[in-house]
């Protein structure tokens, strides 16, 4: 007979850490749901044991201490969207948050849940990747830190062991006059082809030339990355139309090396190079 | 599992196995149906209710969540005497109903959305109502319906602002 499931609510990080160790049960961390619970319909759960954390308030903070970012892994979707602190300094992440799905799944989906079931076109990671955020992840046996970036390997694969739980993520407070964006190109339901989306920060000194810059599209690549090669070739550079047409034609080509050529490029082309334009005219018009 | 919660502003206790829905407690357990089921993913929004006055999808809240917290489903939301509310009359007299499926969702966006704001733009309205679905209505009437209540809700209370 299979096992009934069980379900447990800790009230700490630490007991929540501790039931994931337990030998005796194969436990899963819950938070909103809102992939945990679609993925239980289609495929028989590898788990016997819900570990919900929706209600740990210790992972559901936000604040900025010493120009450093804290974000708790439990905050809503819905939450970030509306965060004074998010709003002021790191726009672009309250943008991500608020293209998620509908009001119902904003109310529900968190961070650390999008983060963790690194789906390919998974919102937020461009904005956290363009923070070079840091993960912070706790189990019984200690506690790491790991780059989002290096903590999601690829489409649903993560450095994350079984027993670990992301607690929050940690990134520094752009510079002063550092502007940011975030776009979005198609829709869930459709093909995943036609989902693309970029994230950038950017700022120019007095002369118009761009001093800072950080560019990272969004489902483009198997692995979330800032596309350095062309924030290098941007920097100093004089910000105007052409410049940022010539940087979406170098962000497209640098996607075709890595991904190689495949039947969704020529799509996926174009539409980086539109949106790559757009978001540059944002951060450094 | 024992689950204890305040449904419709009543205490109930339920017990019932661990990894079911609050979607599936409502309908087969506690035999509510007016909270509908669709797709059962988070994409349609039939089964909307509000929880500790949130809209959510009781298709992706596990029963167990929804321990000590407080549900309102579309049969909590009628007026004091049982009669249907104000925005569920309005919902009629504006046409917003044709099959009927997805209205109990839509009266649970819009009631949600309403308790936010009395002044929404009908762009906030639209927005307010993207995780619900209608294959009959193309939603025009509606968001008329909603309208239509914030407007006699907001006017309402200044009368009763100006009277205190
Ligand atoms: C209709 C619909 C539309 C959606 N639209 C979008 C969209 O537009 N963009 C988008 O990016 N996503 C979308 N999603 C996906 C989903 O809502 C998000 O990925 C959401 O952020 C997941 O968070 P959650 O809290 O619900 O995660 P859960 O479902 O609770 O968990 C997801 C996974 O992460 C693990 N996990 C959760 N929290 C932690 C933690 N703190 N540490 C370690 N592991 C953890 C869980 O064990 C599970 O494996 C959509 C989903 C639905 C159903
Ligand atoms: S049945 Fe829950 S969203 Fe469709
Ligand atoms: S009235 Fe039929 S689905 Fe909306």
């Amino acid at each position: 007979m299979m096992k009934e499931m069980d379900y447990i609510r800790p009230n700490s990080i630490e007991e929540a850490v501790q039931i994931l160790s337990d030998p005796g049960r194969r436990g899963k961390l819950l938070a909103g749901g809102t992939d945990l619970l679609v993925q239980k319909r289609v495929d028989p759960p590898d788990y016997d044991c819900f570990v919900d954390i929706s209600r740990l308030s210790e992972i559901q903070q936000i604040r900025v201490s010493d120009g450093v970012f804290y974000l708790g892994a439990g905050v809503t979707h819905a939450v970030i969207a509306q965060d004074p602190l998010i709003l002021k300094y790191v726009s672009f992440l309250a943008q991500a948050c608020l293209s998620v799905g509908s009001p119902q799944i904003r109310n529900t989906g968190t961070l650390g849940g999008n983060v963790a079931n690194a789906a390919a076109c998974a919102d937020s990671l461009p904005a956290l990747v363009c923070l070079d955020a840091v993960a912070h992840l706790r189990s019984k046996r200690g506690e790491r830190q790991m780059l989002v970036t290096e903590l999601v390997k690829g489409p649903h694969e993560t450095a994350l062991e079984t027993d670990e739980l992301i607690t929050h993520f940690t990134f520094l407070q752009p510079p002063p006059g550092v502007k940011t964006h975030f776009i979005k190109i198609g829709r869930r339901n459709a093909q995943s082809i036609s989902r693309l989306s970029i994230a950038a920060m950017g700022r120019k000194d007095k002369n118009g030339n761009v001093d800072f810059i950080r560019i990272c599209p969004g489902a483009a690549t198997p692995r979330t990355m800032r596309f350095t090669e062309v924030e290098t070739y941007l920097m100093g550079k004089q910000a105007c139309e052409e410049l940022y047409v010539d940087a979406g034609q170098r962000m497209a080509a640098r996607m075709v090396e890595i991904t190689g050529v495949r039947w969704s490029t020529e799509y996926k082309e174009v539409a980086l190079k539109a949106i790559t334009e757009r978001v540059l005219r944002e951060v450094l018009g | 599992m024992e689950i204890t919660f305040i449904l419709n502003r009543q205490k109930v206790r339920v017990d019932v196995p661990a990894d079911i829905t609050l979607l599936s407690l409502l309908r087969d357990y506690l035999h509510m149906t007016g909270t509908k089921v669709g797709c059962e993913v988070g994409e349609c929004g039939a089964c909307s209710v509000l929880l500790d006055g949130k809209l959510v999808d009781s298709c992706l809240v596990l029963a167990p969540q929804v321990e000590g917290r407080e549900v309102i489903t579309i049969e909590g939301v009628c007026a004091e005497d049982g009669s249907p509310s104000d925005l569920q009359k309005n919902f009629i007299s504006a046409g917003a109903v044709q099959c009927g499926y997805c209205i109990p969702g839509m009266v649970m966006a819009g009631e949600a959305l309403l308790r936010k704001t009395l002044k929404p733009t009908r762009s906030e309205i639209r927005e307010a109502l993207t995780g619900n679905l209608c294959r009959c209505t193309g939603y025009q009437q509606i968001v008329d319906a909603i309208e239509m209540t914030a407007k006699q809700r907001s006017q309402t209370q200044s009368g009763r602002d100006k009277n205190v």
